[in-house]
C-alpha cells in the first residue's frame, strides 16, 4: 500500500504560520478531495506533497518512504496546475513526452506511451498541434495526460477545471472520475467548490480559514454527518439554530428560546453533550417539507410566514420567517407542473421534519 | 467653417496629420540623406557651388572597384569581428547576471536593477574615459593586480585591441542583459515548476525549458550589441588609440581626413550592406536552431 501520510507538518511564510500540527492520511487508490475556503493552506499542503515547498517541521510519507528531503524530481508525484502550465515551446506530443525523455526512454517506446495516453484523454488529432491552437479543455486535458504518463504514487491536481465553463466542468469531472478507475493512482484534488469535490471524492477532507483539517469523510459522511458548525456551514447550506439541549423521558430535545421545544437523536460519543448545554442544531433546507395546511407523520413542526421566494426551476428556495424573527431556508423540488397548492409572499406556512434528520453539533 | 473641418479631423479614431511629424522626422533627416549617400557614391566628383547636370556625365562605379582591396576587406571583416565577438561574449556574461536577476534574486532585485541601467546615466564618451584611470600603466587594474601578486610587471592594456575588446564588452553589456532579463521575467513561474514536478534536473529544466523560452531576449540583446558594434567609432579611436582602423573610423577617416566623401559614401554603402547581409545571415542561423529547440512558436 502506497497510502500518503502527513505527520505533525508545519509551514509558515515570512512568520506566518499557514499549517501547523497537521496530520492526514490519504489512502492509496483513493480520489481524495481537499476541500476549503480560499487561504485555507489546501494548495500549500498540495505544493508540499508535491515537493514545491519543504515543510517546517513533520514529515511526509508515501507508503513506508520518508520523502519530507526528497527532491521534488525525484518524487513519484505529479502535478497539474491550475492555468495548466504547459510548455508553451512544445507541441501536444512534445508537452506529453517530456518526462519520458528526461528519463531517457527509447524513442519507439515514448511514442507508443504518448500516442496510448493520448487516446485515453481524446487528443489523438490533436497530437502535433501547437498548444495555442487548442480551447481550453484540450488544454487541461494535455496538462492531465502530461501529469499521469509517467504513472506517479500520487497525482496532485489543483483547482484544475478552474477556469473552464460549467458545461466543459461537468464534463472534465466525469472524465476524471473514470480516469482516476482506469489509473488507480491516488488523485488529490485540491478545490473551493464543493460541488466538484462532492462529485469526484470517494474521500474527502475539510479544511477552514485556519489550515486546519475539520472532517474528513466520504462526501455523504461529510454532508449528511457534519461534526463541525463550520463543515455544516461550509458544505451545502444549512440552517444552524442555537438551543439548549434537554432529555426528558428518554427523548432527546433541542429548546430553542421563542420557538419552543424540538425532538432530535442523541448525539452518540461525544464528550460536549450533557443536559443543559448550549448546542447547535443543523437543518439543512431540503430536509424540510413546507406546506400551507397542517400535516402529519412529522416528528417536528414549525410556523412562520413567507418572507422571499427564490426560483431556480427545478427547485424553489424559500426564506420563512419564524416567531424569534429567524429566517429559516427551506428547499422544495418543484416535482409537478402545477403544485397542488401555490405558496405566496406572505403566506403562512408549517414546516416539518424528522429528528432523524437532524445533526447537533458542539457550539 | 473652417472650426467644423478641424472638428472632423480631430474626431476620427486616428487623426493622420498627427503623424507627419513622426514622417517628416526621419524622411528629412534619414531617408533622403541616404537617398544623397548612395548617389554621392556613384559620382566622380562635385562641384558645391553650380549644380550642373554635367554630373550625370559623371556616374561612375571608380568608388566602389577602388573599394575592392585587401586594406578596405580587411578593415570591414574587423569590424565583423569585433561586432560578433561583442556580442557574443556579452551573451556569455550576461546570460547568468540576467537569469540571477530574472529568477533567483528576491529582495534586491529593483536595486541590482537600478546597478544595471545606472551607466545610461553618464555620458558614453565620460564612461569609455574612466576606462583610462582603470586600464592605464599605473591605473587601478595594474596597481590592484601587483598589490594582489597576481602579476609582476604592469599590464600593458591601454592603446592594445585587448583594450578595445574589454571596453566594447562592459560597455555593450547592458543592451544584452535587459532584453534577456525581460524574456526571463515574462517565464510563468508554473512553467519551470512543472519542468521540476515531471523530473527534470535544474540543468535539464535550464536547458530545454528556461533557455528556449529566453531567445527571443537573446536575438533581441544579440543585435542590440551586434549591430551598434558593427558601427563603433568611440572606443577603437580612443582606446585604440587610433593605430587600428574599424569601419567607423575609416568613414570618418574619408569624410574628415581626406575630404573625399565619394570613397566615403561608397564605403558607407557598402559596410552598411555587409551589415544588413552578415545580420540576416547570423539571424537566419539563429532561426533555424531556436526552432529546433522550439524557441520560436506560434502564438
Amino acid at each position: 500500500m502506497r497510502e500518503i501520510r502527513l505527520s505533525n507538518v508545519k509551514k509558515s511564510f515570512k512568520g506566518e504560520v499557514i499549517l501547523e500540527g497537521l496530520n492526514l492520511t490519504i489512502p492509496s487508490g483513493e480520489f481524495f478531495a481537499l476541500l476549503g475556503p480560499s487561504g485555507s493552506g489546501k494548495t500549500t499542503l498540495l505544493r508540499l506533497i508535491a515537493g514545491f515547498e519543504s515543510v517546517d517541521t513533520g514529515s511526509i510519507f508515501i507508503g513506508n518512504k520518508n520523502i519530507t528531503n526528497v527532491p521534488i524530481n525525484k518524487r513519484r508525484v505529479n502535478t497539474v496546475f491550475q492555468n495548466y502550465a504547459l510548455f508553451p515551446h512544445f507541441n501536444v506530443f512534445d508537452n506529453v513526452a517530456y518526462s519520458l525523455k528526461i528519463r531517457g526512454l527509447k524513442k519507439d517506446v515514448i511514442e507508443q506511451k504518448v500516442i496510448k495516453i493520448l487516446k485515453s484523454v481524446h487528443l489523438e488529432k490533436q497530437i502535433y498541434k501547437s498548444i495555442h491552437q487548442l480551447s481550453g479543455g484540450q488544454q487541461q486535458r494535455v496538462a492531465l495526460a502530461r501529469a499521469v504518463i509517467n504513472e506517479p504514487d500520487v497525482l496532485l491536481l489543483d483547482e484544475p477545471l478552474a477556469a473552464l465553463d460549467l458545461k466543459l466542468r461537468e464534463k472534465m469531472l466525469v472524465e476524471l472520475i473514470d480516469l482516476q478507475d482506469v489509473l488507480k493512482t491516488t488523485f488529490i484534488y485540491v478545490t473551493h467548490d464543493q460541488f466538484e469535490a462532492l462529485t469526484v471524492a470517494d474521500r474527502m477532507a475539510i479544511m477552514n480559514s485556519e489550515g486546519e483539517i475539520e472532517q474528513v469523510g466520504t462526501p455523504e459522511d461529510i454532508y449528511e454527518f457534519p461534526r463541525t458548525s463550520f463543515v455544516a456551514k461550509f458544505v451545502g447550506t444549512t440552517n444552524l439554530l442555537k438551543g439548549i439541549l434537554r432529555a426528558e423521558d428518554n427523548k432527546t430535545f433541542v429548546e430553542i428560546e421563542n420557538l419552543g421545544k424540538f425532538e432530535a437523536l442523541l448525539p452518540k460519543n461525544k464528550k460536549w453533550v450533557c443536559n443543559g448545554c448550549n448546542i447547535l442544531m443543523s437543518l439543512r433546507p431540503e430536509k424540510i417539507e413546507i406546506s400551507k395546511t397542517p400535516l402529519t407523520g412529522f416528528s417536528n413542526c414549525l410556523e412562520g410566514q413567507v418572507d422571499s421566494i427564490v426560483y431556480h426551476g427545478r427547485s424553489t428556495q424559500y426564506y420563512v420567517k419564524l416567531k424569534n424573527g429567524f429566517l429559516l431556508h427551506v428547499f422544495e423540488q418543484n416535482e409537478e407542473h402545477f403544485p397542488q397548492e401555490e405558496i405566496d409572499y406572505d403566506d403562512k406556512v408549517y414546516m416539518y421534519w424528522q429528528k432523524e434528520n437532524v445533526v447537533l453539533l458542539e457550539k | 467653417m473652417r472650426s467644423e473641418n478641424l472638428k472632423t479631423v480631430f474626431k476620427q479614431d486616428r487623426p493622420f496629420f498627427l503623424a507627419i511629424p513622426a514622417i517628416l522626422w526621419p524622411a528629412i533627416f534619414l531617408y533622403i540623406p541616404l537617398v544623397f549617400l548612395v548617389g554621392i557614391s556613384f559620382l566622380k566628383s562635385f562641384d558645391y557651388s553650380v549644380f550642373d547636370y554635367s554630373v550625370i556625365d559623371a556616374l561612375t562605379f571608380n568608388n566602389y572597384r577602388l573599394l575592392f582591396s585587401f586594406t578596405y576587406v580587411k578593415i570591414l571583416f574587423r569590424s565583423f569581428y569585433l561586432a560578433f565577438f561583442t556580442g557574443f561574449f556579452c551573451l556569455l556574461i550576461s546570460y547568468p547576471i540576467a537569469y540571477f536577476l530574472a529568477l533567483r534574486v528576491g529582495r534586491f532585485k529593483n536595486l541590482l536593477l537600478f546597478f544595471l541601467v545606472l551607466p545610461f546615466w553618464t555620458n558614453f564618451i565620460v564612461q569609455v574615459y574612466a576606462w583610462f584611470y582603470i586600464l592605464d600603466v599605473k591605473g587601478v587594474l595594474n596597481t590592484v593586480f601587483l598589490k594582489l601578486g597576481i602579476i609582476s610587471e604592469p599590464l600593458h592594456i591601454l592603446y592594445t585591441p585587448t583594450a578595445i575588446y574589454i571596453v566594447m564588452l562592459f560597455c555593450y553589456l547592458p543592451f544584452m542583459v535587459m532584453p534577456i532579463y525581460t524574456s526571463l521575467s515574462k517565464i510563468e513561474k508554473d512553467t519551470l515548476e512543472a519542468s521540476d514536478d515531471l523530473g527534470a534536473k535544474p540543468w535539464q529544466t535550464l536547458l530545454y525549458v528556461t533557455w528556449p523560452l529566453s531567445l527571443s531576449g537573446v536575438v533581441t540583446g544579440f543585435f542590440l550589441v551586434y549591430i551598434p558594434s558593427f558601427g563603433e567609432f568611440v572606443i577603437p579611436t580612443l582606446l585604440g588609440g587610433g593605430k587600428i582602423m574599424f569601419v567607423g573610423s575609416l568613414i570618418s577617416y574619408f569624410f574628415l581626413d581626406t575630404k573625399n566623401i565619394f570613397l566615403g559614401a561608397a564605403f558607407t554603402c557598402v559596410s552598411g550592406l555587409f551589415l544588413i547581409i552578415s545580420a540576416l545571415l547570423i539571424f537566419w542561423i539563429f532561426r533555424r536552431y531556436a526552432k529546433k529547440v522550439g524557441g520560436i512558436y506560434e502564438k
